[in-house]
C-alpha cells in the first residue's frame, strides 16, 4: 500500500516503520470505505422507494455491525500498540550517544535555518544575544570563545554523512516554525524558548536521489512546515546527503573558509 | 418567557430586528450566517486563483482589493495570509457554527420539544447581536493598516502577539462570538431539559435535540479556555505582558523587548481545549439534521437510536480529552502522546457506530430521493473520508509526514465542507416549507445537489495526493519551488477550477431560496409526512408556535408502525381508544 | 480640493525656499579613519540559489568598509540642527533602493519627509521589506519575484533606522528620513558633499551603523557662496 501512496522517497531508517504505518492505516480506511460503499449503493438503490413501496419498521435484525465496529476498534488496537507507539518510542526516546552521532545545531528564525555545526572539537561554541548580528552573526557566536573557534555556521545548507545517526538540536529565535525533511519522514516544530532534539539515520545521499528522480539538480529540502509569517512559503533550506569522505571535506572547506575571517573582531 | 396571546401588534423595530422571538433569532442568524459563509466562501475562491496561478493578477475583481494587498492584482503573500486566517476563521465561527446552532438550534429545537420559545429570550437577542458585532468587527479588520489577522486561525502566538493590528481586532472580534456561544449555550441547556412538552422523555427526544444539547454543553464548557487565552493574547499584544513570549526572542535580527518567560505552547493547549471540541460543535448538529432527514425520507424508524444517543454523549466527553492530538509535533514524548493517541482512537469508535446507524437505518426502507434527502445520503461518504483520513493524523507516528500538509486539510474539509455543510443544506430543504409555508423547487435542489457533489469532490479529493507527497499549507506559492511538490502541482488548477464551478452551483440554490418566498404556499403543514413536533403546528408557525400546548405519545420517528394505515404515526397523535 | 490644497502648499514652500535657497555655500568633506577595520566576511549567498548565482566573486559584508585611502564608506553626515523653523521643498523625483543580488543598494541613504522612495526588486527570489521605523508606521511588505516596484513614502522626519529583509537575513540597509535636504553618504574614497546649504551656524552629525564607533558632531558656520571643508576622523575601537 504505501507504494500507492506517492510517499516522497523514502530515504531514512526509521521511516521505513512510518511508511509501514501509513500503508496499513490506509488499507484499514480503504477496506471500510469500500465495504460501506457497497453496501451503501447496494441499499440506496434496494430500497428505492419506487421499489420497495411500504417500509419495514424494523429493518436490520443482525449484529453484523456491531462485529464490525469491534473489528475496527480491534484493528485500530493493532496498529497504536503495534506499530505507532513503538515508532514514536524510537524516535523519541532511542537516541544514540552523541559520539556516534552527527550533532547538529539548526536555529530558525522568520525566514531561514541557521546551521551551526560544534567543529572538530564537537563542543558548541557559547551564544550570546548582545554579539547577535544579522548581517554577519545570526546566531550570536562568541568566537573568542575557546569552543567557538572551530565552529562552523551556514545559513540554510545543512550537510550530513549517510548511514550515520544525526541528532538535530532545533530551536527557534522568534516565532513556531517547524523543521520538515519530507524524504527522511522527519517534521519536528522549532519553538522559541525550547530547544527539542530530533535524531534520524539518512539512508539516501544527494545523488542517490538525484538518480531516482532523474533530475541532477534535486536535493533534498528543509521545508517550513508550520505559518511563520509573509515569508513562510519561500523558507526553504537546502539537505545534502553525502558519503563521510565528501562531508568531511565539504566540513573541511567551510571550515577553512570561515578561519580566514575568524579573527577575534565579533565584538566590532 | 413571552406566553401566547399576547399579540398586540409590536413596532418593525421590535418584531425584526430587536426580536426575542426563537424564529426571528433564528432566521437573523441563518441570514447572518449564510452571508458569512459566502465571504468566506469568496476569499476561498482568491485564495485558489493565486494557487492555481501563482503571481498571476486576480480577474475581475483584482483591482478591488487595494494595492497594500494586491498591487495591480496581484495578491501579496501578506495578503493571502489574511485571507486564509480570516477564511477558517469566518467559516467556522461566523458561518457554520451560528447556521447549525444559532440558526437551526433557535428555530427547530423550542419547535421539536414543543416549547413557545427559548427559556430566556433577552439573552437569546442578546447572543445574536454579540455574535452580528463579533462578525462587524473581524470584516472591520480588513481595512485598519497591516489589514486583518494573517497568522493563521489558530493564532498561534508568538507569531500572533508580534502581528499587525488585525489580530488585536481578531481577539476583539473573538471575545464577542464566544460571549455570543456562551450565552446561547445556557438558553439551549436550560430550554432543552425545562421546556419539554408532557410526554417527551428523554428517549423520545428527536436526535436532533440531543446533538444540540450535547453542543450545548461542547459550547459552554469548551469556550471559555478560549475565551481566557484571547484575554491573555489581548494583554500581551497591548499591555506588555508575556504570557505566550519566551525570553530572549530576536525578530528581525531586533531584541524584542519584553518580560519573557511565557509560553507558545500554553496558547496551542488553551486553543486546542476549546478547538477540538469545537469539531464535534460543528458535526453533531449536522448528524442531528441528517438523521431526521433520513428517518423521514426512508419512512421508517432511526436504526440503533439509542447506540446514536449514547454514542453522541460519549464523544461529548472524549472530545476534551483528545485535544493534545493537534500537537504531536511540539515536542511531545511518549507517555502524553501514547495518552492522546489512545483516546483519539477510542473517540473514532463512536463515531464509526453513529455512521453505521445512519447507514444501517437505510436498510429496509422506502428511500424518497427527495433534494434534503441527497443531501443527507451525500453527506455520509463524504463524513466518512473526512473521519477516517483522521486515523493517519491521529496516530502520532503517521502524522510526522502528513502534519501540516494538505492532507489536514482535505481531513477536516471533508468533515466540515461536503460533511456538515450538505447537511445544512439539507436541513435548510427539509425545514425551508416549515420556515416559509412554502416549498423550494426540487429541480434546483437536485442541480445544486449534483453540482455541488461532484466539485466539492474536486476541490478537496487532491488534497490528499498533495498532502502524502508532502506539500505543506500555507503556502503563498502552492508550493511552486519545492522539489518534492513538483509532481502534484497541476492538480492546484483543477482544485480550482472545482472551487468556482462550486459557486456556479450554489447560484440555482441561492435563486432557490428567493424565488421560492414568492411561489405558492404548501398545501399541508407538515408536506414530508413527518413525525416530529415541529410539524404539529402551522406552517410558518406563529408566536408562541402551539395554539394549544401538544402532547407526546411516543418516540420521534413512528414511521411505517405495523397495524396503521398511514406510514407515520406523529409524536402527538393519541392513541385510538 | 486635496490637490489643489497641495498645490498651493507646494507653491508657498517653493516661493519660501527660493528666498533662503538662493544664500547658500557648500560643506565638503572626508571621513578619515585611523587603524584597521574587521576582517571582512563573506556573505552566505549559498542560502538562496538565486542570490548565488548572482555573484561570480564572494560578497562581503557592507557594515563596515574601511576604503584603500584609509577612510571610511557608508557614514552618514548631515545637518542635526540649526535649520529649525524652515521647511525645504520635498523633491519630486523619487529615492530608488534597490535589491539586486540579495544586497541592498545604496546601503545607507536618506530621503526627505514625504518624498516617494520607489523599492525594486532585481532579483528573481522573495524579499520582504521590512521596516523597523519607531516614528514612521513599521511595515513589512512582501516583493515576490513578480513584484518589481513598488512605492513608499516616509511621512515624518526620522533618525536613522534599519530596513531588513527576513528572507536574506544578511540584507540590512540603514536609512534616515530629514525634514531637509542636506544629508549625503560618504563614498568610496570617505568623501561626502552637503550642497547649497542657506548661510547660518550649524551642528553637523557623522553617523555609522557600527556600535562601536560613536556618531560624532562638529559645529559650522556657513557663508554665503563659499565652500566650507569639514572633515571627520573615526578610530578603531579597542575591545573593552
Amino acid at each position: 500500500m504505501e507504494n500507492m501512496l506517492g510517499l516522497p522517497p523514502l530515504a531514512s531508517v526509521h521511516g521505513a516503520g512510518i511508511d509501514r504505518l501509513l500503508g496499513w492505516v490506509h488499507w484499514l480506511m480503504a477496506v471500510l470505505f469500500v465495504g460501506w460503499g457497497i453496501y451503501f449503493i447496494y441499499t440506496v438503490i434496494r430500497f428505492r422507494s419506487a421499489r420497495q413501496p411500504k417500509a419495514d419498521y424494523v429493518g436490520v435484525t443482525s449484529h453484523y455491525s456491531s462485529y464490525i465496529e469491534g473489528g475496527v476498534a480491534l484493528f485500530e488496537a493493532i496498529l497504536l500498540i503495534g506499530l505507532a507507539l513503538p515508532i514514536w518510542a524510537t524516535v523519541k526516546n532511542d537516541f544514540p550517544e552523541e559520539s556516534q552521532a552527527t550533532v547538529v545545531r539548526v536555529v530558525s528564525e522568520q525566514f531561514a535555518w541557521n546551521i551551526h555545526y560544534p567543529g572538530a572539537d564537537g563542543i558548541f561554541g557559547k551564544t550570546s544575544l548582545d554579539l547577535l548580528d544579522a548581517e554577519t552573526n545570526p546566531l550570536g557566536l562568541d568566537r573568542s570563545d575557546p569552543y567557538a573557534q572551530d565552529d562552523i555556521t551556514t545559513i540554510n545548507q545543512l550537510h550530513l554523512p549517510v548511514n550515520k545517526p544525526v541528532i538535530i538540536h532545533l530551536t527557534s529565535k522568534d516565532v513556531i516554525h517547524s523543521f520538515g525533511l519530507p524524504e527522511m519522514r522527519v517534521k519536528q516544530d522549532a519553538i522559541p524558548g525550547m530547544s527539542i532534539p530530533v535524531w534520524f539515520i539518512p539512508t539516501l545521499t544527494t545523488a542517490e536521489l538525484r538518480e531516482i528522480k532523474e533530475d541532477p539538480n534535486v536535493t533534498f529540502e528543509i521545508a517550513c512546515a508550520q505559518l511563520c509569517g509573509l515569508g513562510h512559503y519561500r523558507m526553504r533550506g537546502f539537505l545534502t546527503v553525502e558519503t563521510q569522505e565528501e562531508f568531511d571535506a565539504w566540513l573541511a572547506e567551510e571550515a577553512a573558509a570561515q578561519q580566514e575571517e575568524a579573527g577575534d573582531d565579533d565584538w566590532w | 418567557m413571552s406566553t401566547h396571546g399576547d399579540h398586540q401588534e409590536m413596532s418593525f423595530w421590535r418584531k425584526y430586528i430587536f426580536s426575542q422571538d426563537h424564529k426571528i433569532i433564528g432566521l437573523q442568524y441563518g441570514i447572518t450566517a449564510l452571508f458569512f459563509l459566502l465571504a468566506g466562501f469568496t476569499m476561498m475562491m482568491m485564495m485558489r486563483w493565486q494557487l492555481a496561478y501563482p503571481g498571476q493578477p486576480v480577474p475581475f475583481i483584482g483591482g478591488l482589493l487595494g494595492e497594500d494587498n494586491a498591487p495591480g492584482g496581484i495578491i501579496l503573500p501578506e495578503f493571502y495570509n489574511q485571507l486564509g486566517a480570516m477564511h477558517g476563521t469566518i467559516m467556522i465561527f461566523l458561518g457554520v457554527v451560528p447556521l447549525a446552532v444559532g440558526a437551526f438550534g433557535n428555530y427547530i429545537v423550542p419547535l421539536q420539544i414543543g416549547a413557545p420559545d427559548m427559556a430566556f429570550p433577552k439573552i437569546n437577542m442578546t447572543s445574536y447581536w454579540a455574535y452580528f458585532l463579533g462578525g462587524v468587527i473581524m470584516m472591520v479588520s480588513f481595512f485598519v493598516p497591516g489589514g486583518a489577522a494573517n497568522s493563521g486561525w489558530t493564532s498561534y502566538p508568538p507569531l500572533a502577539d508580534i502581528a499587525t493590528m488585525g489580530q488585536t481586532f481578531w481577539l476583539f472580534g473573538m471575545i464577542f462570538l464566544i460571549t455570543s456561544s456562551l450565552l446561547g449555550s445556557i438558553n439551549f441547556i436550560t430550554t432543552i431539559i425545562q421546556l419539554r412538552v408532557k410526554g417527551l422523555t428523554w428517549m423520545r427526544l428527536p436526535f436532533f435535540v440531543w446533538a444540540q444539547l450535547v453542543t450545548a454543553f461542547l459550547l459552554l464548557l469548551a469556550f471559555p479556555s478560549l475565551e481566557a487565552a484571547g484575554v491573555l493574547q489581548l494583554m500581551d499584544r497591548l499591555l506588555g505582558t508575556s504570557f505566550f513570549l519566551p525570553s530572549g526572542l530576536v525578530v528581525s535580527g531586533q531584541i524584542l523587548e519584553v518580560s519573557g518567560g511565557g509560553s507558545p505552547l500554553l496558547w496551542q493547549h488553551l486553543f486546542w481545549f476549546l478547538a477540538h471540541p469545537e469539531v464535534y460543535v460543528l458535526i453533531l448538529p449536522a448528524m442531528g439534521i441528517v438523521a431526521e432527514v433520513i428517518a423521514t425520507n426512508t419512512r421508517k424508524p432511526l436504526w440503533g437510536y439509542k447506540s446514536m444517543v449514547y454514542s453522541t454523549i460519549f464523544l461529548g466527553f472524549m472530545s476534551f480529552v483528545v485535544w493534545a492530538h493537534h500537537m504531536y509535533l511540539t515536542g511531545m514524548g511518549t507517555a502524553i502522546s501514547a495518552f492522546f493517541q489512545t483516546t483519539t482512537m477510542i473517540i473514532s469508535i463512536p463515531s464509526v457506530v453513529i455512521l453505521t446507524a445512519l447507514l444501517l437505518s437505510l436498510w429496509g426502507g422506502s428511500i424518497r430521493f427527495t433534494t434534503p434527502m441527497l443531501f443527507a445520503l451525500g453527506f455520509l461518504p463524504m463524513f466518512a473520508i473526512g473521519g477516517l483520513t483522521g486515523l493517519p493524523l491521529g496516530l502520532a507516528a503517521a502524522d510526522i509526514p502528513l502534519h501540516d500538509t494538505y492532507y489536514v486539510i482535505g481531513h477536516f474539509h471533508y468533515i466540515v465542507a461536503p460533511g456538515t455543510i450538505f447537511a445544512l443544506f439539507a436541513g435548510i430543504y427539509h425545514w425551508y416549507p416549515k420556515i416559509t409555508g412554502r416549498q423550494l423547487s426540487e429541480t434546483l435542489g437536485k442541480v445544486h445537489f449534483w453540482g455541488s457533489m461532484v466539485f466539492m469532490n474536486g476541490i478537496f479529493m487532491p488534497m490528499f495526493v498533495q498532502g502524502l507527497a508532502g506539500v505543506s499549507r500555507r503556502l503563498w506559492d502552492a508550493g511552486e519551488q519545492y522539489a518534492h511538490a513538483s509532481g502534484v502541482l497541476w492538480t492546484n488548477e483543477w482544485m480550482s477550477i472545482s472551487a468556482w464551478l462550486l459557486f456556479v452551483f450554489q447560484l440555482p440554490f441561492i435563486y432557490n431560496i428567493l424565488r421560492s418566498l414568492r411561489g405558492p404556499k404548501v398545501e399541508s403543514d407538515n408536506p414530508w409526512q413527518a413525525t416530529t413536533l415541529e410539524w404539529a403546528t402551522t406552517s410558518p408557525p406563529g408566536h408562541g408556535n402551539f395554539a394549544t400546548p401538544p402532547v407526546v405519545y411516543r418516540g420521534a420517528y413512528e414511521y411505517s408502525v405495523p397495524g396503521h394505515e398511514a406510514d407515520f404515526l406523529p409524536q402527538n397523535q393519541p392513541e385510538k381508544g | 480640493m486635496r490637490n489643489l490644497i497641495k498645490l498651493a502648499m507646494t507653491l508657498s514652500v517653493l516661493l519660501l525656499a527660493s528666498q533662503i535657497l538662493l544664500a547658500g555655500g557648500d560643506i565638503k568633506g572626508r571621513i578619515n579613519f585611523k587603524g584597521s577595520g574587521p576582517k571582512p566576511r563573506a556573505i552566505k549567498m549559498a542560502a538562496d540559489p538565486v542570490c548565488k548565482v548572482a555573484h561570480s566573486e564572494p560578497v562581503y559584508s557592507q557594515s563596515v568598509v574601511v576604503n584603500e585611502n584609509a577612510t571610511l564608506r557608508y557614514v552618514m553626515v548631515s545637518i542635526e540642527s540649526g535649520l529649525e523653523g524652515q521647511t525645504f521643498p520635498v523633491p519630486e523625483e523619487p529615492v530608488v533602493l534597490d535589491q539586486n543580488g540579495c544586497m541592498y543598494d545604496p546601503h545607507v541613504w536618506g530621503a526627505m519627509a514625504g518624498q516617494t522612495v520607489e523599492i525594486r526588486n532585481s532579483d528573481g527570489t522573495l524579499h520582504n521589506v521590512h521596516s523597523l521605523s519607531k516614528v514612521n508606521r513599521q511595515f513589512n511588505m512582501a516583493m515576490p519575484k513578480i513584484v518589481k516596484k513598488k512605492n513608499k513614502v516616509f511621512d515624518k522626519p526620522e533618525d536613522i533606522f534599519a530596513i531588513k529583509c527576513d528572507v536574506h537575513p544578511w540584507m540590512r540597509c540603514w536609512v534616515g528620513i530629514f525634514s531637509h535636504p542636506f544629508y549625503s553618504v560618504s563614498d568610496d574614497q570617505g568623501d561626502f558633499t552637503l550642497k547649497d546649504v542657506p548661510a547660518g551656524t550649524y551642528t553637523v552629525r557623522a553617523w555609522h551603523e557600527s556600535k562601536r564607533l560613536l556618531a560624532q558632531t562638529q559645529t559650522i558656520t556657513v557663508k554665503e557662496g563659499e565652500t566650507i571643508t569639514l572633515d571627520f576622523t573615526f578610530e578603531a575601537p579597542t575591545r573593552k
